[in-house]
């Protein structure tokens, strides 16, 4: 076609009649057919360039004929213009999404055989918080107490004699002080007191917090109670001036013994793994009778014998009992009518056998390399 | 405490048991055995004995503990000792002495001045031993439980304490002037040299045994040198007492002098087995070196009424109690034999006394010399249990019978703790045990540390004031290791002393070093700035009502690069100290640029940030800020934004630009923001130049072009008039 048709009105083309119309319109599909039909491999300037002759908003083929022929048609053939319009329209827009269709597809098709994607790069490096292994221990060790019915509770770090030890049944002079070495504070105990009595301290276990406790609730309690605790021991790979306790404490009318070996045998194997077996050796602690030190199988070797239960399948626990009636003492609970249990878990030690770690140290080091080991 | 088993069985009969089954069956009734080993005497057993059990720091009292586990169990036909399966019982021990004509009472004098440290003394005489060495089973004994052997007689003093646990002392009866003792508190500035060579200077709360003349010896602890056994002596006083177990306490700790027989004493010995111990060991220093011992012993016992709980007293086991802490039920012919076997000499005493494993049950029981500990139906429910089994009691889970409650503040500290996560901060617990001189750069005015009066290191003197210590030096060793990019914090306490009032607060701390973002393949490095640390602030105080910034003098941060932090809308007047690195208002923290001196004192060579918060006052405020909470309907009407280059003079803030448009009160302002900063260029000195972007919203309308124009008129006009700016273009 030397001259366009769509520049031209109907009237000036000569096309009087419906037919002339539908044969006018075959031409222009016909002519769509052939451009699109040859553009089998379509860049994405090709497409452009096809869209654009098409269905350019002011000069593409489609806006001329609505233009001018649909426009000034004259009232008998404007129907059937208008239908024929919007067919070879639907059929130029449909062929046009398929072609682009296609031809994205061949463009990926395209970047993933030429291999400059590179899948094994890292992405944008993003920043991450770490909670403390301590905290994870905690969490998950108040989480366990929680779903049977403990409340949490905390004391102050810095305790009286009174707390520490008496209330607890270790009077001054008793032998149990010695394997509690104290951090003293230059500070009395009670201002007034007598000169040279024992002052303020920094707790040795998170024990003085029962005694709070009871002081100022009457049974039932169950508590948990996690904390820093302090010994004045010297630093090594299972000593440091503070480490972490989680009490835990439980009076009420009927609580007995099996009620202490359910709870110690629940818990340890919520922490631990279902596998895991407990057993009680008696003991001894001022605070508790019967005393038992707690065990369990080893979690690493399912009781066979390795390293870190130094080969007997069982690692030592923690210390626990029933509450010694002497406690109950100090609380003005009635000894005759409550019983129950209390113990005290090494939270450091938890996490130690629960991650493998052995060297105490590491926990307040602080070195990032260790700390992201637990993110 | 080292167990030989050949020994062990002298006094009760093991049968065949291997010595590793008896380790584990004892560690299973209570007297722990963390290892087994072989021996020149034989296969021995390392006890760990508890404080409440000097009775087992001798062989007799753990033979006593194995008669209790191999004990005859009662058939089943009744409670009675017929029909009982065959057991074992503890031997008895009775010393056979040659006694010579000569009364020991006239050998010796002896007068106790102290009764209450000494509340039993008991002297027995020797004469004509030979001194000379152990033979080999003795040496080996002693050797294989850790002991050097000495002399025959020294030998056998100590062989008599690992035996039936009660510490001797023998003295060369010649080297004792007037063969007069006195026991009497020590004089003021009395001096002793012991038997280890060290001269002790005395004080009057020590017991020490004395001649006519001079002290011979520490009561309970350690004995002169001048009157030790020699190879010389002959003629032998051989000691055997009982001292008050505080007293010896105290001396030894006194004297940083720990001996075996202070051990025993301390952890008070059994006052009735003096005599025996004694009669026991001259009969072997007799077997040993010959000699004749005088006849009878000294014996002053004027604590037997205080100290020796006697055949009058005694203690009722009953089942009721038994069930009520034990929770199961142990049978009659069980708790019988336990007790008999361990000494307590149960009997019944209750109404159904016929009938077997009554629930009414009761058992009277003696209290033996040897069980100080036991004095309580407690204490005998526990020797059942003990050596009944605990793995017989089944385990179950208590009833329930209030709710679970955490912490009241627990819900604002995991918010806490999950938006510092989010920020990119790795949390650290340190001790919080720091060097005085250290915490006192970083102490906020009118706080008095917490000091420890009995410090093991000199940079752990105090408890800390602030983190800040702790922050440091975990960010030095991070750096020292080369690792430059930190975001850190810590939850913990800080502690101070009012007047004597310890106080102890919950803190937040922050440091920040290094890069927020290394470089990448996507994009450069970018170095933290206390940009990084206000926004991060910032992203915190969101979740309680939002934090202030306001200019802050602290000595270790730096001037100029140092904020406080303040609530809005915290009423004023708050007990300032309450709040760490508070001074004043609604303080709840402080933050900025770790001031050089610092950096350069903790070896830091990079830009640290340092950040602190007191979080009792934050705790606080979390659920007031959740309460505030209500649901804002989304605008229906599009915003608009308009941006103003505004020049302004150095010293006018964004706040007060900020402040002065909101202070037009125009309803449809809806967000003032700082978009560019520049100074320099074209920009003359002394001003700088902010781009300032204005976002308006109508709930009501879409706004018109002629509104926003008047908006905007009126922002300018403002900002000329009440700080000079001038606007750039258009």
């Amino acid at each position: 076609m030397t001259s366009d048709p769509t520049r031209q009105t109907l009237d000036a083309l000569g096309i009087r009649s419906e037919a002339a119309v539908l044969a006018l319109f075959a031409d222009m599909r016909a002519r769509f057919e052939q451009d699109a039909v040859s553009k089998t491999d379509l860049d994405e300037v090709a497409w452009t360039t096809l869209r654009n002759a098409w269905l350019g908003r002011a000069s593409g083929i489609i806006a001329g004929i609505t233009e001018n022929w649909l426009k000034p048609a004259p009232p008998d053939l404007k129907r059937v213009v208008g239908k024929a319009l919007n067919e070879l329209k639907a059929r130029v827009e449909g062929a046009l999404e398929e072609l682009r269709v296609r031809m994205e597809a061949a463009a990926e098709r395209r970047a993933a055989a030429s291999g400059k994607t590179d899948l094994s790069l890292p992405g944008v490096p993003r920043v991450l918080g770490a909670k403390h292994p301590i905290r994870q221990t905690f969490e998950e060790l108040e989480k366990i107490f929680l779903s049977i019915g403990f409340t949490v509770a905390e004391g102050p770090e810095i305790e009286t004699p009174y707390y520490n030890f008496e209330a607890l049944n270790i009077p001054e002079h008793h032998p149990a002080r010695d394997t509690m070495d104290t951090f003293y504070l230059d500070l009395p105990a009670t201002a007034g007191g007598p000169p040279g009595a024992p002052g303020l301290l920094l707790r040795t276990h998170t024990s003085p917090v029962q005694a709070r406790t009871m002081e100022k609730q009457q049974p039932p309690v169950r508590i948990v109670v996690p904390g820093k605790v302090y010994r004045r021991d010297n630093p090594d790979a299972t000593h440091s001036f503070m480490f972490h306790q989680m009490e835990c404490l439980a009076v009420d009318t009927d609580i007995t013994f099996c009620d202490f070996k359910g709870t110690v045998d629940y818990f340890v194997k919520e922490f631990f793994g279902p596998k895991v077996k407990t057993r009680l050796r008696p003991s001894y602690f001022p605070f508790t009778e019967p005393s038992a030190e707690v065990d369990a199988t080893c979690h690493i070797c399912d009781g066979k014998g390795c390293r870190v239960c130094k080969f007997s399948g069982w690692i030592e626990m923690f210390g626990a009992g029933m509450v010694d009636p002497a406690v109950y003492g100090f609380a003005n609970y009635d000894a005759k009518k409550y019983s129950g249990f209390a113990f005290g878990v090494g939270v450091d030690r938890f996490a130690f056998l629960k991650y493998g770690i052995d060297d105490l140290q590491l926990f307040f080091q602080n070195d990032v390399r260790f700390l992201r080991q637990f993110r | 405490m080292k167990i030989l088993y050949n020994w062990l069985k002298e006094f009760v009969d093991a049968g065949t048991i291997p010595a590793k089954d008896l380790a584990s069956r004892l560690s299973f009734a209570g007297v722990a055995i963390d290892a087994v080993e072989q021996t020149l005497a034989g296969e021995l057993l390392d006890a760990e004995i508890t404080t409440n059990r000097p009775d087992l720091l001798g062989h007799y009292g753990v033979a006593r503990e194995v008669a209790a586990i191999l004990r005859a169990r009662s058939s089943v036909t009744s409670g009675t000792s017929s029909g009982t399966t065959s057991g074992t019982t503890l031997k008895p021990v009775e010393p056979k002495l040659h006694e010579a004509a000569e009364k020991a009472e006239s050998a010796i004098q002896v007068e106790i001045a102290c009764p209450e440290l000494c509340g039993r003394y008991t002297a027995r005489v020797l004469r004509g031993v030979k001194v000379g060495p152990s033979p080999e089973w003795l040496r080996q004994r002693l050797a294989a439980i850790g002991q050097t052997s000495i002399n025959n007689v020294v030998d056998a003093t100590n062989y008599v304490m690992f035996e039936l646990g009660h510490a001797l002392h023998a003295f060369d009866l010649d080297a004792i002037a007037e063969h007069t003792l006195v026991i009497r508190r020590a004089q003021a500035g009395e001096k002793l040299r012991t038997l280890d060579g060290v001269e002790r200077a005395l004080r009057p709360d020590m017991c020490v045994i004395a001649d006519a003349r001079r002290a011979v010896g520490i009561g309970g602890v350690m004995g002169g040198a001048d009157s030790e056994i020699t190879s010389a002596t002959r003629n032998i006083l051989l000691e055997c007492a009982w001292f008050d177990p505080i007293s010896i306490r105290r001396t030894s700790k006194a004297l940083n002098l720990r001996t075996e027989a202070s051990t025993r004493f301390e952890r008070r010995a059994d006052p009735e087995m003096a005599e025996l111990a004694s009669r026991r060991c001259a009969e072997l220093i007799q077997q040993l070196g010959g000699g004749e011992v005088a006849a009878g012993v000294v014996d002053l016992y004027p604590g037997r009424a205080a100290i020796s709980p006697g055949a009058t007293s005694s203690i009722e086991l009953t089942r009721r109690e038994l069930l009520r802490i034990m929770g199961a039920d142990v049978p009659d012919g069980e708790i019988e034999s336990i007790l008999r076997a361990l000494g307590f000499a149960p009997a019944r005493t209750d109404a159904n006394r016929g009938s077997r494993d009554s629930l009414v049950a009761a058992w009277k029981c003696a209290r033996p010399s040897w069980r100080e500990d036991v004095k309580r139906e407690i204490d005998l429910v526990e020797e059942v249990a003990r050596h009944y089994g605990f793995d017989k009691f089944p385990a179950r889970l208590p009833a329930a019978t209030q709710p679970a409650a955490r912490m009241p503040h627990a819900a604002a500290q995991d918010a806490l703790l999950e938006r510092l996560l989010a920020l990119g901060y790795e949390e650290i617990i340190t001790i919080p045990l720091v060097d005085e001189k250290l915490d006192a750069q970083f102490r906020a005015a009118g706080l008095s540390p917490a000091r420890i009066a009995n410090p093991l290191a000199e940079d752990a003197g105090v408890l800390r004031t602030s983190g800040a210590v702790n922050m440091l030096r975990t960010l030095e060793w991070n750096l020292n290791r080369g690792q430059r990019n930190l975001r850190l914090f810590e939850i913990g306490r800080a502690y101070s002393v009012r007047g004597t009032e310890p106080r102890e607060q919950r803190i937040l701390t922050l440091g920040l070093t290094g890069q927020v973002r290394e470089k990448n393949i996507y994009e450069p490095a970018r170095p933290a700035a206390l940009e990084d640390l206000k926004g991060d602030l910032e992203a915190l105080g969101e979740l309680f009502g939002g934090f202030d910034m306001h200019p802050a003098e602290a000595g270790w941060l730096q001037a100029a690069r140092a904020a406080r932090i303040v609530r809005p809308g915290a009423s004023l007047g708050r007990d300032a100290s309450g709040d760490a690195g508070a001074d004043g208002g609604g303080d709840v923290g402080i933050a900025g640029q770790l001031a050089r001196r610092l950096a350069e004192e903790f070896k830091l060579r990079q830009d640290v940030y340092l950040a602190e918060l007191a979080l009792e006052p934050l705790y606080d405020a979390f659920a007031a800020k959740r309460a505030a909470i209500h649901y804002q309907p989304l605008p229906r009407f599009p915003a608009v934004e308009r941006d103003f280059s505004l020049l302004l003079d150095d010293g006018v803030t964004f706040g007060r630009v900020a402040e002065i448009v909101r202070g037009l009160a125009i309803a449809e302002v809806e967000g003032v923001h700082a978009v560019d900063l520049f100074r320099g260029g074209q920009i003359p000195a002394g001003k700088y130049s902010l781009l300032l972007r204005v976002t308006f919203q109508s709930r009501q309308t879409t706004l018109t072009e002629a509104q926003v124009s008047d908006f905007s008129a009126r922002i300018v006009s403002a900002l000329t008039a009440k700080v000079g700016a001038a606007l750039r273009s258009a």
